[in-house]
Formats: C-alpha cells, structure tokens, sequence
C-alpha cells in the first residue's frame, strides 16, 4: 500500500463539539449504551456522520448477544466483505462462561486527554444484523 | 483552522504466506498499535522485530487464538507521551498457519 493512499483519507468539512486536538476541563460521555446499524444497509454504520473528536472510546460485545463485532475504518467500502477489512474483531461470550464473564473489548484513548479520536472514523459491523454493541465515548469539554 | 486527530491507519488484516511479514513495507509512524488473532482462526500468532523467527525467537508476543469466545488475547502498544514513535514497518507478525490474516489496528497523530 503506497504511503500516499494512506494519507488520502481524512479531510474535516465541519464537526460537532470541540475541535480536534482541544483538550478541556470536564469529562463528558457524548455516547453511551447499545448502538444499533440496523437502519444502514448491510448493518454498517459509523459512529456518528458528523465528525464529533473525543479523548476515549470504547466498544464492547453486548454480553448476551451472539455475534462478533468487526471495526474498521472507511477502508471497508473498498473490500466486497467488509469484515475482511477490519482493523479489530471482538469475540461475544454470549453466556458469560469465558474467561470469568470478560466480554472482549476495544478501547482507545489519547493519552494526554485531547479530543483527537474522530467517531466518524470508526465503522462498527456486527456480524448479525441488529445486534448493538455497547459503545463509551468521552469528551473533555 | 488545523486540528490534531488520532486517524486509524488503513491496514486492514495482514497476510501471513509462510514467514514473518512486516506490517507494512515502508516507514510508517503511529502512536498506538495493537495486534490480534483473528478470530475464528487457528494460529498462534508471533509478533517480534525483523529478527522474529518461526520458531519463537525474539517473539515479543505470543498470542493464542480464541475458539470459544470471550476476550481476545492481545499485544498492544502505545507512546505515552502521544506522539508517534512506533515505526509498524519495524513490526513483523508470523502466523503458524500460512495464509492466516492477524489483524493489526494502529492509529496516528496528524493534523488536519
């Protein structure tokens, strides 16, 4: 893959919330709870439409629920399978009998606290339509 | 106005053909890299240096993969001082089942 392709992807038009980069006072969650992509064709949505820049994010497999959960980036709409694409899978534990009930997890976050993690940027898939992973997203406002 | 963002950099899986592979072919920075089994695959998953060897030499990561679900095992770095200082052409993966597809999940700093 040619570095420029790499580069080629972001350009930021407009946002919600704070501006990339800024880091405030008070921690904020702008999301929380089940996320659902039922409504976007072939269940793939990202996490909000307008870029919206956070300090923390995390998703969770919905304990209870039996799919995996693919993530990647805008990279998915060049493949014929999207869940080829993804940067990171999460495995269910739908009854809670692995690994002491630990649903598997991805979380990312700025270590200094800024605002920087575009939500825009991530493309949640899960592998069967209509299940809702549970995403946290904090911002420092 | 230029603003700092954290982008995911577009690797997508990586392919294993029989030998230790670089995550990418040319210098590439990032700030945060994580390494998984893919999962419904069976190799063990080496994770090492360009002196990573088949056989677990100079592995810095060994990871299983996860048949039953649950959480994943999984090697994951990030500079601390948010800046990008890991250079992912330096990191080569060897899966022990060729053609297996780990996945690697980096992010990087820029401004936009």
């Amino acid at each position: 893959m040619a570095a420029n392709s790499l580069e080629a992807v972001i350009t930021v038009p407009s946002y919600n919330g704070p501006p990339g980069g800024s880091r405030g006072s008070k921690l904020v969650a702008v999301m929380s709870g089940p996320f659902s992509t039922a409504s976007n064709p072939a269940g793939v949505l990202n996490l909000t439409q307008i870029p919206q820049f956070v300090a923390y994010l995390r998703i969770q497999v919905h304990p209870g629920q039996h799919g995996k959960v693919a993530l990647a980036s805008a990279i998915l709409f060049d493949y014929p399978n999207a869940a080829d694409a993804a940067f990171a899978e999460l495995w269910p534990n739908y009854d809670g009998s692995m690994d002491n009930g630990s649903s598997d997890t991805w979380i990312m976050q700025d270590v200094n606290w800024q605002n920087t993690i575009n939500l825009a940027d991530i493309y949640v898939y899960p592998e069967i339509w209509g299940e809702t992973p549970l995403v946290t997203a904090y911002q420092l406002v | 106005m230029s603003m700092l963002v954290m982008s995911p950099t577009d690797l997508g899986p990586v392919l294993v053909s029989g030998a230790p592979v670089p995550l990418l072919s040319h210098s590439w920075m990032v700030t945060k890299l994580t390494i998984k089994p893919k999962l419904g695959q069976w190799s063990k998953i080496l994770v090492g240096g360009p002196d990573l060897l088949p056989d677990e030499s100079n592995a810095m990561a060994v990871l299983y993969p996860v048949p039953n679900g649950g959480e994943a095992d999984a090697f994951s770095v990030q500079d601390p001082n948010g800046q990008n200082s890991i250079d992912i052409s330096q990191i080569y993966v060897y899966a022990t089942i060729p053609g297996d597809t780990p996945l690697a999940d980096s992010f990087y700093y820029r401004t936009v």
